[in-house]
Parts: C-alpha cells; structure tokens; sequence
C-alpha cells in the first residue's frame, strides 16, 4: 500500500469526537493512522473500532457498548453517492458485529465538523441530546424530548437550537440529525436510528443501543471543509461520471422512480415476499408494477441524500387526513414486507404502516417479518385472540395498533419487542419466523435464486439485504459462478460500506474502480483495486471473528425451515448445506466456517485471530 | 446569461454547493458557496446569491410557492448582516455570484444532475417577478 500522507490530510479530517455519557466527558483524538491505511472509514473502521474496545461477550444494551458513527474519507467530498455515513455496534438482535448504513445530511456535516469518527460509550443517568457545532460539542438534558416521535423530536430540537445558538434559517436547515423514535427508548429489539424526517440506519436494531445510552438525539451543523488533494483531477472525474450517468439515462431512471420499479421485477422473478414467505408472488401487487402508478399516486418530490445524483429517495403523501405530513418512502423493500407479506395491497395502508415504523424509529423489514408471523400464528390458531386483543388475519389493518404495541411494549407488544424467536417460542413456532440470526429476511424470496438464500444465511449482520446486492444485475446470473460471486459480492459491498459509497448504486466490480479512482483524487493515497478488494475482504473476516466471539458459529449461517425445506417458489428449495460447504471453500475457512489460520495471515488478521480459531 | 432555477426539478442534493466552494476556493465547503439549496419538504430552493446589502430589513414578509409560504428570507439573493448564508465563514466577507468567469460557465449547472439548473439567454424566456 502507498505510504498515507497524513501531515496535509486530504480527504480524512484526521480527528476522532469521544463522548462518555457516563461521565459526561468529551474529548478529541488523533483517528489512528492505522485505520486510515487498512480500513479507510465507514464500516471497516467502525467495525474495527468494536473489534478492539467492546468485549464480545458484553450485554448489547449495557452501558459497555459503544455506539459508532463512522463517516469515510469521501464523506462530504463531492464524490457522487459517497456522503452516507455508518452506525456500528454490537447488535441486541443479532449479537453481532452490526454496521447499518444512512444517507441524509447528517454524515455530511459531521464530517464537516471535523470529526471522521463519533464514538459514545457508557450510559448516560438521564436522557440527553448531543448538539456538535464545530469543535462546540455539548450535551443537553432530553427529559421533554423522552417518548416524542422521530419528527417531533426533530423539530423540538430544531427550535431549541434555534433559540440556543441563535440559529437563523439557513442553519437550521443545513444541519443534520440522527434520532431515536419510542421504539428505541423502549429497547425494541430492531428499533432504528432515524435520521433527518424519515431516513434510518434500520437494521439490526442499533436504536435500542441509543435508547439503552440514554441518548434521544444527535444534532451536527458543520461549517468547516474537506480538504481535496487533486481538485481539478477530482472534478474532471466526477464530470466524467456525470456524462456517463447522464448519457445512459440511469439518473434520470433512478431519479424518476426510485426502488418502486422492483415491485414489478420482484413480481416477475417470483420472488415477491408474500404472506410470510408463503408465495413469491403477490396479486395485490399486480397494480404497482408499473412504477408510474406508484408516482403519480403518491410521490411529493424525489429527495436525494447529500452529494447523490441518484436521488432515488422519494417524499410521499397519502389523502388520510390522520397522516398529514409528508413522509420519506416507502421504499421498496417496506413496500414488501409491510405490503405483500402482511398481506396489505392498498398503496395508503402501506404508506401507514411505513410512516407508523419511521415515526415510532423502527427497521421496517423485521417489522414486517414479525407481524407477518404473528398474523400466520394467528390463522393457524396458535396464537389465541384473546391475547392480542383483537383479531389479525393477513391483510388486517389491526396490524396498525400492533406496530404501536411493540413500540410502547404493550400487551402482546412487550413480547414481540424481544424479536422473533422469543415471539415464535412462546407460541411453540419459532419457524415462522422468517428471519436469520434474529434479522427478519428482505423482500426478495430466496426460493427465486439460490444465491439469494445463501447470501442471507451467510450475512454477518443477520438477513440482511445490503450486505451483497445479487443478483440482481447481468453477469451475475450464471449458477455455476454464484457462491464465487457471493463472497466477491459481500468484499466489494464491505469495501464500499468503508469510503463510504451507497451501495445501490454501483454493481460489483465498478465499486472499487470508484472508490479507486476517487480516492486518488479526494485524498492523494493510491490504492489498487487488488488492496481494495483485500481492504473488503478482511472487514469480512473481522467481523466473522467478532461473531464466534460474541458465540455464533456454522450453526447460524441458517435459513428458516421454509425456505430449505417447504417448495413454495417456483417449486424448489435452497440447498444451503450443499451450498455452504462450496462457499466456505471459496472464503479459505474450514468446513466448519471458521477462518484458516492461512487466510487470517494473508489477510494480516492473525493476531486478531488468536484465540478465536 | 442567466441561470434558470427550476425548484420543482431539485432534489436537494446540494452538489451545486460543492461545485461553487470547489470552484471558487479549491476546497469542499458548502458554507463558502455563493448557491445554497433550501431544503423543504414539498420543494427545495436553490437561492444564488446576489449583491450585498448593508442593511436588514425592517419587514419582514413570506412569499408564496406552489401554495406553500416561504419566508422572504430564504428566498431573498442579498448577501446581509441577518443571515449566515452568503458570507466566508471565517472573515465575513460578504459573496456573490460571479457566473464562474467569462463567459460564463458556471460549475453549479455542470454538476446538477437532475437539471434543476440551467444556463439560458436572457430572451429566451419573460423574466417573471422574482420574490426577495
């Protein structure tokens, strides 16, 4: 690797914000040069960062967790769709090593605060906020603000600046916040982190980490720079792509419909998540699968996070006088889950239920995956009425007031709260629940592509969807090559997630060519596409320490008895053990999927590694 | 010349931010633009900023877009002493628009991507009322 230029820092502030809520303490270090060179930003640092302080073994939600916000060296830059920043932690729904990613403003002016990393450890006595104003980094008292929704919160906070700071306008709507809706105050077990009106780092229940932190809210308003090493060079790159995107008409595609054209392909594939996994079809989708319909009923404008010329975010609102704001979404992997796999096919009853989630800060995926299974339970009689209180066939809007009730923890909520395989359990069924090391799937059902399935099932975040992207684009499709494909596939996204770039929109191969190219450009380091995809594949690896650590083992690289044993897709099932044995083959880890002793040498984990294997 | 600004196209992505802090100061820093975007739930707005003013004013109005009040500040182009915008964030000095040059080319265009700027002649189009 080429020597890192950190006397002038390009790129990089160079800075790392420590806030101890415990001891209400803030201090400023020096970001170790180290996790520069092999891990750039985003995840690998913040992942590493997990991997050095927090003890695998520790209560997710005690106060010795940390939770991590981790921008990238492009954060902020210009570099198109690269101004995403990450939360990482350990999960209370997973126990792993979990690293969500979210766009809006706020990754953007936290790094133009200065600060590549924000790290909070220790639990503060009573709710607060953190207000970061350039090197002004405060911690105020959040007792009013304890039990207010995602929004109110954000305009509670707003005002307050407004008034504290002596904020005007402008400010105050340049600044960026990430926030925790009840749901995370209550510990919900996959309750997110929200951010600026409706974006969330959802998965894998990180606003439980916050709520478990006693913090309600960060606010940043940024006002410095980054520091470009080759600006003309940089700029001429970016021109480039924009002709590129321009030319091809995929930022007009994008920007014109969002993910609301894969209700259609997901139709089409047979691998719309439907009724609990139980078909990959849906026919109440049958009216969304021309995107146009979609757009014209409900879109207010196209939203685009910092620096994406993409824009495939959409504001939407819906004739219910009850909901009367606009609101991000749905996208679609919400469309499905809260959709077609309750059973909803009413485009206003799903926008309900995805503005209920944002509001109340929890990931819409697993969500879905467990009112889906507690409205199966329910049909099948192995969940009594009497206990939720009212009655939840699929397609009932009953599922409204459940949202709520795992939100609050009320009733029936308190239990659903925990996750799906205590839900399941107590009802005698944990199969039913359609979710991986406690993650519920995304919408595509994995019966339509085998590669689908193992690339759940060997997530290190649990079922997650963006953590590999097949195979959804060309290339990608030829079976003989997939398991190859899906660990090159989980490296590229590992190594994306660390510049950070928004993983849906470059495919593959074109990530590191990018993150290559602008990374020369933003910070005068040469990184070659080959230390690139070493850089994704050694995230991979740590993480997976991590997890045996925190106690998963081959054992959780699962998929749910439907989904291996039961042919609700195109009339087959995943082979996953055949498959998991050829893919731990292709990521040099024994047949009991833990990493050799050979591959944590080449990859320069072995210390890391000791103790572990 | 002048740039068109079409508020309905924007989707607040704020490159023309970084094109203009890119362009006139060698460095990424939105807050040295001399184009700021507006960020609002049913539109944004991209305000180009035009020529000081010494004085604030002692009214203050709104000003109606697609049936949604906007407070005449945010829409107003001057560089003044009330607002936080339009000024080096450092010294003060008051910025405007210089078109990026002569000719003009101006960097805020080449790097929207949805178009929502345009650089047009001045006939092409009846000037309309502007607001501010």
């Amino acid at each position: 690797m080429g020597g890192l230029r950190t006397s002038a820092m390009f790129g990089w502030t160079g800075k790392t914000l420590r806030i101890d809520l415990s001891r209400e303490k803030i201090w400023v270090e020096a970001t170790p040069p180290y996790l520069m060179h092999e891990y750039i930003g985003g995840r690998g640092m913040g992942d590493r960062i997990v991997f050095d302080e927090v003890d695998a073994s520790i209560d997710p939600l005690g106060p010795e967790n940390k939770l991590i916000f981790a921008t990238g060296p492009l954060t902020g830059s210009g570099a198109p769709a690269a101004s995403r920043f990450i939360v990482s932690a350990k999960s209370p729904l997973s126990q792993c090593v979990s690293s969500p990613c979210c766009g809006g403003y706020f990754g953007a002016n936290l790094k133009y605060s200065g600060y590549d990393l924000l790290i909070f450890e220790g639990r503060a006595p009573a709710p607060v906020y953190v207000t970061i104003l350039n090197d002004r980094v405060e911690i105020h008292p959040a007792g009013h603000l304890w039990g207010k929704e995602a929004s109110p919160t954000e305009h509670a906070i707003r005002q307050e600046m407004k008034k504290d700071y002596n904020l005007d306008l402008w400010a105050l709507n340049s600044m960026g916040i990430a926030d925790i809706g009840p749901a995370g105050e209550n510990l919900v077990r996959f309750a997110s982190i929200m951010s600026d009106g409706g974006r969330a780092a959802g998965r894998s229940g990180l606003g439980a980490v916050m709520g478990s932190k006693n913090l309600k809210a960060l606010a940043a308003l940024g006002t410095g720079q980054v520091r470009i090493a080759d600006p003309e060079g940089f700029c001429k790159a970016v021109m480039d792509f924009y002709k590129e995107g321009r030319d091809s008409g995929e930022f007009y595609k994008r920007r014109r419909f969002g993910t609301w054209g894969l209700p259609g392909r997901a139709n089409a594939s047979k691998s719309q998540a439907t009724n609990n996994f139980r078909a990959g079809y849906s026919e109440a989708f049958v009216k969304y699968e021309d995107p146009e319909v979609t757009r014209a009923l409900i879109r207010v404008r196209d939203e685009a996070c910092f620096s994406c010329p993409f824009s495939c975010g959409k504001r939407s609102r819906i004739k219910d006088p009850d909901y009367p704001l606009t609101a991000k979404g749905p996208e679609h992997e919400t469309m499905a889950l809260l959709g077609a796999n309750c059973g909803l096919g009413d485009m206003e009853d799903i926008c309900r239920a995805n503005y209920l989630c944002n509001e109340l800060g929890m990931d819409t995926i697993t969500a879905g995956t467990m009112i889906s299974c507690a409205m199966e339970l329910f049909e099948e009689g192995h969940l009594p009425e009497k206990d939720l209180g009212f009655p939840l066939g699929f397609g009932n809007t009953n599922m409204f007031k459940l949202l709520k009730m795992i939100a609050h923890r009320q009733g029936i909520g308190d239990l659903m709260a925990e996750g799906g395989i205590a839900f399941g359990s107590r009802y005698g069924h944990p199969e039913l629940f359609m979710g991986i090391k406690g993650m519920g799937i995304p919408a595509w059902h994995p019966q339509a592509f085998d590669a689908l399935g193992l690339q759940y099932a060997t997530c290190v975040t649990g079922g997650s969807h963006t953590k590999a992207t097949m195979p959804f684009y060309e290339g990608r499709k030829d079976p003989a090559f997939f398991v190859e494909f899906t660990k090159k596939d989980q490296d590229y996204i590992a190594m994306a997630d660390s510049g950070v770039l928004c993983w849906i929109i470059y495919h593959g191969p074109l990530w590191a060519e990018k993150l290559s190219e602008w990374l020369h450009y933003v910070t005068g380091n040469d990184q070659t596409k080959e230390e690139l995809d070493r850089l994704g594949e050694r995230v991979w690896n740590l993480e997976r320490l991590y997890n045996m650590k925190s106690g998963l083992s081959m054992k959780d690289d699962n998929l749910p008895p439907r989904i291996t044993t039961e042919p609700r897709v195109k009339n087959r099932v995943v082979p996953l053990d055949k498959l998991l044995v050829e893919y731990y083959q292709w990521r040099g880890w024994d047949e009991r999927g833990v990493p050799t002793r050979e591959k944590l040498k080449e990859l320069g984990l072995e210390k890391e590694g000791a103790g572990v294997i | 010349m002048r740039i068109r600004i079409d508020h309905k196209i924007c989707t607040g992505c704020k490159q023309c931010e970084i094109a203009c802090s890119l362009a006139h100061t060698g460095s990424v820093n939105p807050w040295r633009a001399r184009i700021r975007v507006f960020v609002g739930e049913e539109f944004c707005l991209p305000v180009i900023a035009g020529p000081y003013t010494e004085a604030a004013c002692n009214s203050k109005g709104t000003r109606v877009f697609d049936g949604v009040d906007v407070d005449a500040c945010v829409v107003c182009r001057a560089s003044c002493p009330v607002k936080s915008v339009y000024k080096e964030p450092d010294t003060g000095i008051p910025l405007k628009c210089d078109f990026c040059g002569d000719p003009p080319n101006p960097q805020c265009v080449q790097w929207c991507a949805p178009q929502a700027l345009s650089l047009i002649e001045d006939e092409q189009e009846p000037r309309k009322e502007k607001a501010g």
